[in-house]
Formats: C-alpha cells, structure tokens, sequence
C-alpha cells in the first residue's frame, strides 16, 4: 500500500517519520509548485478555493508518482472542506485513477483519535503502543518545527541581514527531517535556536507587530499567500500568528477531552458580534480581530477567495467597535507576488504613520 | 400588534407558511417585504464586501425594504435540518451579519435549528422565541404544533398539485404572489419538458434569474422542479450520486439533478450564483453526471448581479435549439 496525502506547510515531515517507523510506504508529492496549482486549476470547478486546487493538485501528483491510498479531510463541522474529498475523488476516476482509495479523515468531529484509528489500519493492525510511539516522534518533530518557527518569526523583523533567518529555518527544517531519534532532534532543535538568537540583530529595532488571522490552509501554506510572513519580515514587520498545527494537536489530544478549549478565549471575544460557529475558522476571525485590536498595530487576514466563512467573517470584523487596521488578502490563483508586495508595503507604511502619529500626540501630552 | 417582519429571499419559499402561521398563532401580524427590486438588490450590495454572494445582497436589500415598516425581524440560523447534514456558513452567520452590516435594522428575532443536537435542543430554541410574544408556554405549544401541520399541508400541496413554491403560497394566502400563475394557465407544453435545478430562492425570484421560467413556457416547454419529485425520489438520486448527502439543502441540485438527468426531461438547466460554496461544488457533481450518462442535455447558468439579461436569453436559446436538433436527429435515425 502506498500512501500519499496533500501538502500544508511543513507536515509532510512529521507524518514521514509517524510512517516511517511503521513501516508505511509514505509518497511525498513534490512540494506545492507551478505546475501542482496548475493541475489542480485545470480539473478544478472553477468556483472553488485554492486550497481544493492545490489539495487536488497534490493528490494528482501523488497518485501519478504510484500512490493508491489518499488521505484527505472530510467530515461534518468544517466548511465545504468536508465534501472535497467526494468530488476529488470523483475528479481522480474521472483522470483514470480508477483504482486509488480516498480514505476521508474526520479531523472536526473524531478529532486526532480518528486519524490514529485510521493510521492504525493502514499499518496493517500495528500494535497501539508501536502506533503510539510512532506518533510520538511524529509529534516531538512537529513541535520543534513549530517551536523554531516561532523564533524565526521574531528574527526576521530585527535581522541585519535579510534572510539569514530564513536561511537557518530552511536548514533547521532539513536537519529536523533527518534527525533520527530524539536525542538528535533535542539537538538539532537547541542548536537552531541558539544559532537563530544569535544573528546579528538591529538593537535599536522596535518593529511594529502585524497578527494573521483568517483561513487556516492559506496561513500554513507559504505558497499559497507567496510567503507574506517573510515578507512582512523583509519590512521589519514582526508577526504574530495563533495558528500552529502543533497547538491544535496539543488540545486535541490531551485538554480538549478534558473539557478545554483552546479557542475559548478567542470565541468569547467574538460573541457580541459573533454568537455562533459558522463553520472553518470564520469565528476565530471575528474574535482574533477583538481580541488584538489593542495588542497589536495591524492585522492581516489572510482568506481564499470564494472562502464562505470568511466572507461572513470579513463582513462582520469591518463593524466592530474595536479598531484596528485590518488589510484583507484574498488568495487565488490570480494573485500575483508584486500586487500583494505593493499592498503590504502601502500597509505598512500606514502603520508606521500611525504609531509616530501617536508617539507625537503622547509626547505632547507630557510636554 | 406586534409587527414580525419576514424577507421574502433565502429560506422564505420553503417556509413561509410556517413561519406565518407561527407568528400569528402568537397574536402578531407578519410583514413580508415586496418582490426583489434592481434597487433592492443595489442597497442589499452596498452594505457588504465585494465577495458576498448575490441571494446574500438580495436578502439584505429585502431587510433594508422592512426597515420602520416591522418591530421584529425574523431571521433564523438553519444549520440542520436533517441528521448529518451542514449548512453554508452563509445562513449560520445571517443573523449575525445582518446586524452586523444593517444595524439601523428592527431587533432580530434569531432562532437556532440544528437537528444534530437531538429534539430537546430544537423544542428549547423554538420556546425561546414563542417566549417573546407570551408567557404562556402552552401557547407555544400549541402554535408549534399548528406551525408543523401548516408546512405538512404546504409540502402536500405542492406535491400533489405540482404546485411551484409562490404558487402554493398564493393558493394559501389568497393574494397574487407573482406573475407565474398567469403565465404556467396558458402554457400547451409541447415541445418538451426542461427541468431547472438549483434553490428556490433563485429559481423562483424573477429579477434574480431574468424570469426564466416564463421564458420557457413562452418558449413551449413544460418546466419541471424540484419540489415536484417526491423526497424519496431525490434521496435515491443522491445516494446513487454522492453516496449520502453532505449539505443541509442537497437534494434541490443533485437530488433533482440526478434524477431529472436520468428521466423526465427533455434538458437539464442547473442555476447557481457565482460564488456559491456548495452550489460550486454541487452543480459540477451534477455535470459530471451528464458528461457520464450522454442522455439528458444539461447546461449550469452561473448568475451574478451582472448577468446581461441578454446574454441568458441567447445561452437559453442556443441550448434549446440543440435539443430540438436533437430530437430531430432522433426521429431521422428512426425513420
């Protein structure tokens, strides 16, 4: 049985080591490029958002390189996400895949739980504590990719030398793929860390604070939104993000049975606009854009075009009575990198305006 | 008297009749807004981003009409209204975005149905709002149950009578709805039978889709529906198609998409929004379905606030022309 799933971000490398040592045949399609957006456009309707396309396109890749066992999120309690794996399934036998198996994963409602169950059978009936232990590396190697994602996050704003962040994340993300057990991931995550602290940095620095908040696939996959945080990092613009997968698998499986909601916060903040999930992460939105309005200096939201829940969401966060810039970016397959540079140069440049506007009106008071 | 607004967009053609006789029942009087305007449709436009659907910007034009015309609006957030089905985060969130975007709006009477938390969470959310206009819970009771029979008698109606929804509604209220019945008494339906697939609320909303229905009778075919087919009709037509249905009002697009694609008509026309989330992904279930049977002809009008009215007709006429082409073709290879 050979496996293959779609590409979001950096996940791919904690479910190779999660297969690995069970023994799956895990295929890796080529990380999202050109010609995966253009596959998935091609057999795409044309209604739909990018994250179906480039899904699709990675399914296609997949099963091109001889996967015959896809898996993909489905399930009640999303958006439409939950009814794309029937159509892309259909997509892929109208292609001549006849024999590839779409196996629905239910991440909204069976939460980790059902993925294990899932993961379980596809090893073969591998004994719980083997799939257990296995998932563990998995998850040690998801963490530290997230926890050095973080520090990167902060560098980038203050680095001399644009990029050498970057640089360093690139080859933290390769060593952490190679890393074979957990004393060298230890390492190779202390290592990075150290290495990313110690890059020559601006002291005098104060970088204005940008939070993403909007559609989780289009803020976890880099090319979807042409890589807008090292951007943003290009423009001194620290930023600040709620989503990491590693956080959703934290509550997932160990606070949400106890009753713990890692979006509690985040939901109570959006109830006076907001009283109900609308599905996706459209009330996350609403209530990430209460919530920071007076922690940060502006907010990106981050969305695919035709999203539902952001629609609703977009339409909502404009009224609310806490203020605070918001620049809304809608990803499809016909934006382009200089459009979206102009429009984050233009807001930043707001931003900038309006912190030394305060600082003056500040100074004036005390004077 | 209490004043309860209804817009007449979205859900209002499958429920309206229960909806009226709900509020009536509890003593109030109940204001539906007058049919879709251009200008209707641009206020509703005004008031939201870009991006939002077309039937979203026709249901807000149609709360900005009652505006100082009602005391309360209605508006309920339908999540469910079938085990393991979901809705389009469009009507969960319309309460919420109608406040939100029309905020000089009448209070909101918002009311939550989600058959998935079982029916002691459905009885609450209807005693919630029956408790604004009494005390008496009995009452509430009470006017549910005449609310229930109300949408039977609706249903029963337009199945029986191949009825239209405004049809239907007008043989309940009494007073002309739309335009339709003049039209469909005339129509010598010999040319054939084109079904129209897609919701109510753009099938039969005459500014949205160009009056396309009275195109057709004009035009000499007998227009079949989806509230013509029976519920057991469309589920087997979505199990044969997508095994079980996802989206809480499915069978209007590939229930009958399926089943009309398979018997009954002569075309198939699928009308959607642009735009539409699950419409999107509904209608191309339904056009792979053609492209796989080869029997039905099916063409999906995607409409927006845009949409030429010429440009309907001349995609209408040429698809109409090519099945009478092909019924010629037929008759030869007979003969």
């Amino acid at each position: 049985m050979h496996i293959g799933m779609p590409h979001m971000g950096n996940l791919y490398i904690p479910f190779k080591a999660l297969f690995q040592r069970l023994g799956i045949d895990y295929v890796i399609p080529p990380v999202n490029n050109q010609r995966t957006l253009s596959l998935g456009v091609k057999h795409s309707p044309e209604g739909l958002c990018i994250p179906f396309k480039l899904t699709l396109g990675n399914l296609i890749e997949a099963a091109e390189l001889g996967a015959d066992t896809l898996l993909m999120t489905a399930g009640y309690g999303l958006c439409r996400l939950g009814y794309y794996a029937s159509v892309q399934e259909q997509i892929l036998r109208d292609l001549g895949y006849n024999d590839v198996e779409v196996v629905r994963v239910g991440i909204a409602e069976d939460k980790l739980f059902g993925l294990l169950r899932i993961i379980k059978r596809l090893s073969n009936n591998a004994s719980w504590l083997k799939l257990i232990s296995a998932f563990r590396f998995g998850l040690t190697k998801l963490n530290a990719l997230d926890r050095i994602e973080r520090v990167v996050q902060k560098v980038r704003a203050v680095e001399l030398v644009k990029g050498t962040a970057n640089q360093l994340f690139a080859k933290a993300i390769d060593a952490i793929d190679k890393a074979d057990d957990y004393n060298t991931l230890k390492k190779v995550q202390a290592d990075y860390i150290d290495q990313l602290n110690q890059v020559t940095k601006d002291g005098h620095a104060e970088p204005l604070i940008v939070g993403i908040i909007g559609e989780i696939y289009v803020i976890l996959e880099p090319f979807s939104n042409f890589d807008v945080e090292s951007e943003l990092g290009k423009l001194g613009v620290e930023v600040r993000r709620t989503i990491f997968i590693s956080e959703w698998t934290k509550f997932s499986l160990f606070l949400n049975p106890l009753g713990m909601n890692e979006k509690a916060r985040i939901h109570k903040a959006a109830l006076p606009y907001l009283k109900r999930d609308i599905g996706g992460d459209g009330w996350e939105s609403v209530g990430e854009k209460v919530l920071h309005a007076k922690e940060y200096d502006g907010l990106i939201h981050l969305a695919p075009f035709t999203c539902m829940p952001e629609i609703v969401a977009q339409n909502i966060m404009l009224k609310t009575k806490e203020n605070i810039p918001v620049l809304p970016i809608l990803c499809d397959e016909q934006m382009t990198k200089t459009g979206m540079l102009t429009r984050l140069e233009a807001f930043v440049d707001l931003l900038e305006r309006k912190r030394r506007a305060r600082i003056n009106h500040r100074q004036r008071i005390t004077v | 008297m209490i004043r309860v607004g209804i817009p007449r967009a979205l859900l209002y053609y499958q429920y309206y009749p229960m909806w009226k006789t709900f509020f009536e029942e509890l003593g109030s009087q109940v204001v539906i807004s007058p049919s879709t305007t251009q200008a209707m449709l641009s206020q509703g436009s005004s008031r939201v981003v870009a991006d939002t659907c077309l039937p979203v910007k026709v249901f807000l034009g149609h709360v900005l009409s009652l505006v100082e015309k009602c005391d309360y609006i209605f508006i309920p957030a339908i999540r469910s209204v079938k085990r393991r089905v979901y809705n389009c985060s469009k009507f969960l969130g319309l309460p919420d975005m109608t406040k939100a975007v029309i905020p000089e709006s009448p209070p909101i009477l918002d009311i939550d149905i989600d058959i998935n938390k079982g029916k002691r969470d459905l009885y609450q959310s209807i005693y919630k709002l029956g408790r604004r206009f009494t005390w008496n819970p009995f009452k509430v009771r009470q006017a549910s149950i005449a609310t229930w029979q109300a949408h039977l008698d609706y249903q029963k109606l337009m199945s029986s009578h191949r009825l239209t929804p405004p049809q239907a509604i007008e043989r309940i209220s009494g007073t002309p709805e739309t335009q339709l019945e003049k039209h469909s008494s005339h129509s010598t339906s010999t040319r054939g039978a084109i079904a129209l697939i897609g919701h109510p609320y753009l099938l039969y909303d005459e500014h949205i889709n160009h009056r396309l229905i009275h195109r057709l009778e004009q035009a000499g075919y007998k227009v079949l529906t989806p509230e013509m087919l029976t519920a057991k009709g469309l589920e087997t037509a979505i199990v044969r198609l997508v095994g079980s249905s996802y989206w809480t009002y499915e069978e209007e697009v590939v229930g009958a998409g399926g089943y009309y694609l398979e018997s009954g008509a002569d075309g198939v026309i699928g009308i959607m929004t642009f735009g539409c989330g699950p419409d999107s992904l509904m209608m191309d279930m339904v056009r792979r379905q053609a492209a796989r049977l080869r029997a039905t002809p099916f063409m999906s009008l995607t409409l927006e606030e845009h949409t030429a009215e010429a440009g309907v007709v001349t995609r209408l006429e040429a698809f109409l022309d090519m099945i009478q082409s092909k019924k010629r073709r037929q008759v030869e290879v007979c003969i």
